[in-house]
């Protein structure tokens, strides 16, 4: 599969990130996974590039992570605070304006 | 064997200025990525030269991983963040820190002082003791 046109990604890492957070606690492979499988591998990245993401959600205080040892490797999970909460709302807001917007103008280009 | 070229990658966060906190931690998860995602392609039965092939591949390119830190300013050091003000405080930090460098090196070196300055007073210890002998072989010789 092709990999995501980055331009057209802006916020989207951001927003899913998020939102299966909002979920539970997980760790860099198990969310690229559970990315893979929420969005049906239509969204498709560079696997290693969702570590800058999450560490800067991190510094913004919209995740917290701690270290767990399994089976002998020491894993970072990440889980939502209070804040990420919030700029979750936020962002699938903004997201669902854009969409909403998006939408109407191909039906009514389709209309035209 | 195709592996992660931590090396690489470490070289090019510092060079672009990531702090080194998020470099390391950085490093270790893409390392263990590549561990699951090696046992992710050996479970679907690829040899495991192809498998860490493909895992390198699904991590992405050095390039990519260096440009993804960049796009988020807040993981860069602080000097990197705020240059001019570190420009000001790093030659004035230097400057108060001199004083107390010989300290922090006695302290950070503090056994091999103790060593060599034993030896430097059994050194003068046996070097008096010789001159002695000799001064009284002169006398009483």
């Amino acid at each position: 599969m092709s990999k995501t046109n980055p331009p057209f990604m802006s916020g989207v890492p951001e927003l899913l990130l998020l939102r299966l957070l909002q979920q539970q606690e997980m760790y860099g492979y198990e969310l690229v996974r559970s990315i893979k499988d929420a969005t049906g591998e239509a969204i498709s990245l560079g696997e290693g590039v969702i570590y800058p993401v999450l560490h800067g959600l991190e510094r913004s205080g919209s995740l917290k992570s701690k270290r767990k040892k399994v089976a002998g490797r020491t894993r970072v999970y990440y889980s939502l605070t209070a804040v990420g909460r919030k700029r979750l709302q936020q962002l699938a807001g903004d997201w669902r304006r854009i969409q909403g917007g998006v939408a109407a103008a191909l039906n009514e280009e389709a209309y035209a | 064997m195709p592996r992660l070229d931590t090396a690489s990658l470490n070289r090019r966060l510092y060079e672009a200025g990531i702090a080194t906190r998020h470099i390391k931690r950085t490093i270790t998860e893409l390392e263990d990525h590549f561990e699951d995602l090696v046992a992710e392609q050996t479970g679907a039965g690829l040899v495991i030269r192809d498998a860490e092939q493909a895992a390198l591949q699904r991590l992405g390119t050095t390039d990519d991983l260096v440009a993804a830190m960049r796009l988020q300013p807040e993981l860069r050091c602080w000097g990197f963040r705020y240059p001019r003000i570190a420009r000001v405080l790093y030659p004035l930090a230097i400057v108060a820190m001199l004083p107390a460098l010989p300290v922090v090196a006695a302290v950070e070196h503090a056994p091999q002082i103790a060593r060599w300055g034993f030896c430097l007073l059994v050194g003068g210890a046996v070097t008096a003791t010789m001159m002695l002998a000799l001064r009284f072989t002169i006398l009483f010789g």
